[in-house]
């Protein structure tokens, strides 16, 4: 009997996923150089929800409401600042024509879609540096405010919305276009979209404390935008492999820590707490991305990912595959820190003793002298080979290194192993 | 049961707050007014338009018409919730979880005439 009409439940993070959408379309219209603009208008679109919508109830279609404000402060902004000079009046009729367009209709979809795929593929121009990709990709398609990204990065605010000043200026001064690239240009900004979706996943996934979930909403929207991309025309098998390496690994993100918030190793994850609708997706696009002859890095450590997520326990992890699916990644990325992950299924295949001497080679390594997790597997071989006292130096060193809390109690614990009572 | 008028008064503190809030951020405190809105006591609400308004003062007899001085002062108010309530120490205990004081707005709780 409540007198408020439309008061549904809002779908989670409907605001986020809109106010992405929202900037990719409303840059289209505009232009990318008035990104700000875009940003700006979807902020106050938003705010005037905030404002209106607690007491009137929420609009019976939110986001078809959300754009058709967006349109209308767009317009007022620009009548009132005449910011784009002589092209203002055509930009405010545009504007005024696509104001009531339903976003929910299928050709709208795919024209939101289609607009989203776009600004990705200019946040992921060669000419912005990587990490700044990502925050920018972040922001505009993502929805993300910069205290967020600031929160997901363990930077500062202040670092954060200057490095999106400057990809903004570049995309001005460089006068950086919507367009899509065509031909190899295509497939190499592909490339660096993927890249760019890697890393913003693997910084999401890196381990952290339990608590602070914007880190997983990084690996969620990775994902998000990974399939984007996955169900636009230009997708190469390499892009289902990416794909399915990130459901797969986003499938265990809850089983990674108990409730104290410690780190549990891949093998020893209780299986149940596992995703299984994100890792049916994963294998969906991992059956895409094996469609022809390419192999790429991605593909490689897909493939690693589903043969831990087909075992049905620890004794069934089939080690003898995932050791030659390294040997193959090694190949095609001789990088140490590949080497490293190998040298725990030589372990596991070979034994502790030949895995210790594959990674000795390491020790030389200027990057992995230091790292921790080459002397926490260090120190793990050497535990299992019953050189207790050598495996405690090892952890006593690794906690020396940066690592987050969860690994440091993790280190801890092992070295607590290493020194029975 | 007589019926409380909660008026609810946005400030510059609310107003920054909102401006810098992330989108899921505006979400979750739409959610939170919206669930506020909804318990059983609640009998009306409304928001106010944002413009200057008009105010009628008399003018030594006659109305005199002038744009309200809405968008300069502290304190303007946003909107209105009409519930009921016992008395006024419950009508005020009700209203003491409402979103909009967590977000740093004012809210007056006034008896509607004869309720």
């Amino acid at each position: 009997m409540t007198p408020f009409p439309g008061t549904g439940a809002l779908l989670e993070h409907l605001f986020r996923h809109q106010a992405g959408r929202m900037v990719a379309h409303l840059a289209r219209l505009l232009g990318p150089s008035q990104l700000d603009l875009a940003e700006e208008t979807v902020q106050e679109a938003m705010l005037r929800a905030l404002q209106t919508w607690p007491y009137q109830g929420v609009p019976a279609n939110a986001t078809a409401w959300l754009f058709r404000v967006a349109h209308n402060v767009a317009i007022d902004t620009l009548r009132r600042n005449q910011a784009l000079g002589e092209k203002t009046n055509s930009i405010v009729t545009e504007l005024a024509r696509s104001a009531t367009i339903r976003p929910n209709d299928p050709d709208v979809e795919e024209q939101l879609r289609d607009d989203e795929l776009r600004m990705i593929f200019m946040c992921c121009h060669p000419q912005i540096s990587r990490d700044v990709s990502v925050a920018l990709s972040l922001k505009t398609v993502g929805g993300f405010s910069v205290r967020e990204i600031a929160r997901a990065f363990l930077a500062d605010d202040a670092a954060i919305a200057q490095r999106l000043v400057r990809a903004k200026r570049q995309i001005r001064e460089q006068r950086l276009t919507l367009d899509m690239p065509r031909g190899d240009e295509l497939k190499s900004r592909l490339d660096s979209v993927l890249d760019v979706l890697y890393f913003m996943f693997n910084e999401g996934y890196a381990a952290h404390e339990g608590g602070d979930l914007i880190r997983q909403d990084l690996c969620i929207e990775a994902l998000r935008l990974g399939r984007l991309v996955a169900a636009s025309s230009i997708a190469l098998p390499r892009v289902h492999a990416l794909v399915a390496l990130m459901a797969l690994q986003a499938a265990r993100l809850r089983a990674r820590v108990d409730e104290s918030g410690d780190l549990i190793l891949l093998e020893y994850q209780d299986r149940s707490r596992w995703d299984q609708q994100l890792i049916g997706l994963g294998f969906h696009h991992f059956n895409q991305s094996i469609a022809g002859d390419e192999v790429s890095e991605y593909h490689v450590q897909a493939a690693i990912a589903a043969t831990h997520a087909r075992a049905t326990g620890r004794q069934s992890i089939d080690w003898p595959v995932i050791l030659q699916l390294y040997d193959q990644l090694l190949s095609l990325n001789g990088s140490p820190v590949v080497a490293l992950n190998r040298a725990v299924a030589v372990a596991r295949v070979h034994g502790p003793a030949t895995a210790l001497a594959a990674i000795e080679p390491l020790e030389s390594d200027a990057k992995l002298r230091n790292y921790y997790l080459r002397l926490a597997v260090r120190g793990h071989l050497l535990l299992e080979l019953g050189r207790g006292i050598e495996a405690a130096a090892c952890f006593r060193a690794a906690l020396e290194c940066p690592c987050s809390d969860p690994e440091r109690r993790f280190l801890r614990r092992k070295l607590a192993e290493c020194e029975p009572l | 049961m007589p019926q409380y008028m909660l008026l609810l008064y946005d400030n510059s503190e609310n107003r920054d707050l909102f401006h810098k809030m992330s989108p899921e951020e505006m979400q979750k405190a739409i959610e939170k007014y919206m669930a506020w809105t909804k318990k059983p006591f609640t009998r009306d609400s409304k928001r106010l338009a944002e413009d200057l308004g008009r105010v009628i003062r008399s003018d030594r007899g006659k109305p005199r018409v002038a744009d309200g001085p809405y968008s300069e002062t502290k304190e303007v108010l946003g909107g209105y919730y009409t519930i009921e309530a016992g008395n006024y120490d419950e009508a005020v205990k009700l209203t003491l979880d409402h979103p909009h004081l967590e977000h740093g707005g004012t809210i007056e709780v006034r008896q509607v005439y004869g309720t």
